[in-house]
């Protein structure tokens, strides 16, 4: 070689061409998973799924008995669950498919980074989740029976979705990026996904307590689930339930960080990942994900204490099951000398059944208030809100506690005039009326996979696309 | 040898090992640009690991290489200047062939429109112009070997590798194959690198020649200098085998021991029919040079008694021989 001279290469091809990597890989993959018609076939199982939850909704007659916003919440929190699903197994084939299907290598020749390649197929994998969401929309549509919990249910559905499929594909692709076979991945990736199920299954004692309240808080499945029953179901502000949206949005951060900062650029052509080079700005990414990750069980704990409010200014109301009923409460101290702190408290009694206790945490998001000391001639005016559940006759009052002065003292409750409830029952659903959406969604995906697939033919019979 | 003004490939000293057990213990070696260099070994000769290497896929334990003057600390920059045919690389089956390069045309920083006129291009170089805009899914196990190579053109390379590009192909395929890595050498001027098991194709094609055995170079120059070295030990090995017409056998088989050179004549078993195994008298003088007209007095022979010859191998003098002599019992 010492008589040799090196030639210098003059051809290699300039590495600019307008578009970034990622999004050629992006729409190549993108391409393969929607007109390979891995994506659609997917997207029918689960219109399928849904249209039969939707069926069974309407058709049954103790579910029929469901208010619309629970029969929306549970279509919504089956359609992120198995949106869920979908996602995190098109994540897990991503890697460790190609691997399988021996055209990773093809990629890896060429002078792309492997944090491109690796973001590009995590855009084209996370691309499902906004069409099954599209999907739902319909099912909820109809359940919801112009019900006002559509749009928040729309809205919640479409931003802990956006957070937390992107997520779980990255979950999957970090798996699949640690395995050389796709049966691996997806076995390990499945097993994943019923551990985040598994804590829902638990025994109902097992789910509350100081233990199971974590369990559930620090699991992204439970804790989005919970939140949006609290919101959606129960009508409670966001302001008392924001901190069970921590873990998916943890989740969402620690998984990008270890995908993308540690993982994506030792992708190699066997499972796992090439030498680590540790920067650190890397260390301090990682370590940024894994505090914020440790912290959310404690974060999620602190759960605010909202001040608590009574008022009446209502007599009688007759509502339909499902609606709600706005009053408010004035408390008036009429005395000469401040009061003491006050505490409100609403019943509900059930004329029909011999006077049973109503729970009110199903009934109201405020089962009580508290106010401070009102001064003398002073008032305070509560607002308060019902959430007509099941049909009958009721009573609801409400009971103003003064605060005892010591623990040695007592006080007198006041009671209130109490408001006549009466709940009409709920319009059911007519599930043949039902069943045109609960058919019609696999079909306008069939006819979908059909359109593309037509198109394809037609691109390809006209010479390739462009 | 004669001076080489343009390396395209140089590999010093590369070594690799998986855990405690070498794969590659030292490979040296160079090409030059618009030559065809045939990287020969066994099963686990480490000739998989090398390519990976010179490929970037792997890194070596130690050693360097360089690419188009590309040192292998700069392995983005390497694979700017390759093309590649991995063994067994896998196709997506729902693109067409033209999609399918200029997809990789971008990747190598190409604009669409230039990805696209270039994978126009490279189909037509590769006789694929006609199921260009076919599904790749379509494709027989040629075509897409065809197609796997303008892929590995798509970048204009330097250095091309071709692993086994011949490999489930007929006879026929075969042959349009090599023509195709013979025109890449000489038209485009590149060094292409050719892995392969068949022997006998690494010998038509090839310029230069890489033997590997247990990681190890047993072997390397020029084709005709391995070779050559092997057809001088041959000759000194007293053994030459003759196909002529089988109704000629007997008459051949008495002529060859008449001949006075000749120790006996056997029937070649399990070949087929016509080939005759001719042992000669041995050198007084195993240090002598051989005679190198022994072979030539033979076939004189059986010319003039108007036998047709079909065949005549002298053993050691094919690549197949030095390969086997070289690597035998060293498979690991």
């Amino acid at each position: 070689m010492s008589n040799a001279q090196v030639a210098n290469d003059s051809r290699a091809p300039s590495s600019r061409s307008g578009a970034p990597t990622w999004w050629i890989v992006f729409g190549r993959e993108f391409h393969e998973l929607w007109v390979g018609g891995r994506a659609l076939s997917l997207l029918l199982i689960y219109s399928l799924l849904l249209g039969i939850q939707t069926y069974v909704f309407a058709s049954n007659s103790e579910l029929s008995l469901i208010p619309p916003n629970e029969m929306v919440y549970e279509t919504l929190k089956g359609a992120i669950a198995v949106g869920l699903f979908i996602s995190l197994i098109i994540g897990a084939d991503s890697i460790s498919g190609e691997r399988e299907r021996a055209t990773l290598e093809g990629l890896l020749l060429t002078p792309t980074s492997r944090r491109q390649i690796v973001i590009g197929k995590f855009l084209a994998a996370a691309s499902p989740w906004p069409a099954a969401f599209a999907i739902a929309i319909p099912y909820m549509t109809v359940l919801a029976q112009g019900d006002e919990v559509l749009r928040p249910a729309i809205l919640w559905g479409a931003a802990i979705g956006t957070v937390l499929a992107p997520a779980f594909t990255a979950l999957g692709m970090f798996v699949s990026f640690w395995c050389n076979t796709n049966k691996t991945s997806l076995f390990i990736s499945l097993g994943i996904y019923i551990l985040f199920l598994l804590p829902a299954q638990l025994p109902g004692r097992a789910q509350t307590g100081a233990m199971g309240s974590l369990l559930q808080q620090v699991n992204p499945m439970a804790s989005h689930a919970h939140f949006l029953s609290k919101i959606l179901v129960n009508h409670r502000t966001v302001a008392e339930f924001w901190t069970w949206l921590l873990a998916p949005a943890l989740l969402a951060l620690l998984i990008f960080g270890l995908l993308f900062l540690y993982a994506s650029p030792g992708l190699r052509l066997e499972a796992g990942r090439a030498r680590f080079r540790w920067s650190w700005a890397r260390a301090a990414g990682v370590l940024a994900c894994l505090a914020l990750f440790g912290s959310s069980p404690a974060m999620a704990l602190q759960t605010a204490q909202q001040p608590l409010q009574v008022a009446i200014d209502l007599d009688y109301k007759v509502v339909k099951a499902s609606d709600h009923v706005l009053f408010n409460t004035t408390l008036t101290n009429n005395g000469a000398e401040p009061s003491a702190p006050l505490i409100a408290a609403m019943n509900i009694i059930n004329l029909n059944a011999k006077g049973d206790v109503v729970d009110p945490e199903d009934w109201s998001p405020q089962r009580t208030q508290y106010t401070e000391q009102l001064p003398a001639g002073g008032s305070a005016t509560l607002s308060w809100r019902i959430n007509a559940i099941l049909d009958g006759d009721y009573m609801v009052y409400m009971v103003v506690i003064p605060q005892p002065a010591g623990r040695e003292a007592t006080s007198h409750p006041v009671a209130s005039s109490g408001i006549h409830l009466t709940v009409t029952p709920f319009t059911r659903l007519n599930p043949g009326g039902v069943l045109p959406y609960a058919i019609g969604g696999p079909i306008v995906v069939l006819v979908g996979i059909l359109l593309i697939y037509r198109y394809r033919r037609r691109e390809i019979d006209a010479g390739g696309a462009k | 040898m004669e001076q080489r003004n343009r390396q395209v490939l140089v590999a010093e000293d590369l070594r690799k090992s998986y855990g405690p057990r070498p794969a590659l213990r030292g490979l040296s070696f160079s090409l030059d640009a618009g030559r065809i260099l045939g990287f020969l070994g066994p099963n686990g000769a480490g000739k998989t690991t090398a390519i990976r290497i010179l490929t970037t896929i792997l890194e070596p334990s130690s050693g360097r290489f360089l690419v188009a003057g590309v040192g292998s600390d700069r392995p983005e920059e390497i694979r700017r200047r390759i093309g590649v045919l991995p063994e067994s690389l896998g196709f997506p089956k729902h693109v067409t062939g033209h999609e399918f390069v200029t997809y990789f045309g971008r990747l190598y920083g190409r604009t669409a429109a230039d990805a696209q006129a270039k994978a126009v291009a490279l189909l037509k170089d590769v006789g694929l112009e006609q199921r260009g805009r076919s599904l790749v899914g379509t494709y027989s196990r040629g075509m897409r070997q065809r197609l796997g190579i303008a892929r590995a053109l798509v970048n204009d390379p330097a250095v091309v590798f071709l692993d086994e590009p011949t490999l489930g192909l007929d006879p026929k395929g075969q042959q349009e194959l090599l023509a195709l890595v013979q025109w890449i050498a000489r038209e485009r001027n590149a060094g292409v690198v050719l892995c392969s098991h068949l022997l006998m194709e690494v010998e038509s094609v090839c310029d230069d020649v890489v033997i590997l055995s247990v990681g190890r170079v047993v072997a390397s120059g020029t084709t005709a200098e391995v070779i050559g070295g092997a057809q001088r030990t041959a000759l000194g090995q007293n053994a030459m085998r003759i196909r002529v017409a089988p109704p000629s056998v007997a008459g051949a088989r008495r002529l060859l021991e008449a001949l006075p050179n000749v120790v006996q004549v056997t029937s070649a078993n399990g070949t087929a029919p016509g080939w005759l195994g001719v042992e000669l008298v041995a050198a007084p003088d195993p240090a002598a040079s051989p005679d190198p007209y022994r072979n030539n007095r033979i076939l004189d022979a059986l010319i003039r008694a108007e036998i047709p010859v079909l065949g005549l191998q002298t053993a050691g003098g094919r690549l197949q021989d030095v390969f086997l002599q070289l690597t035998e019992g060293e498979i690991e």
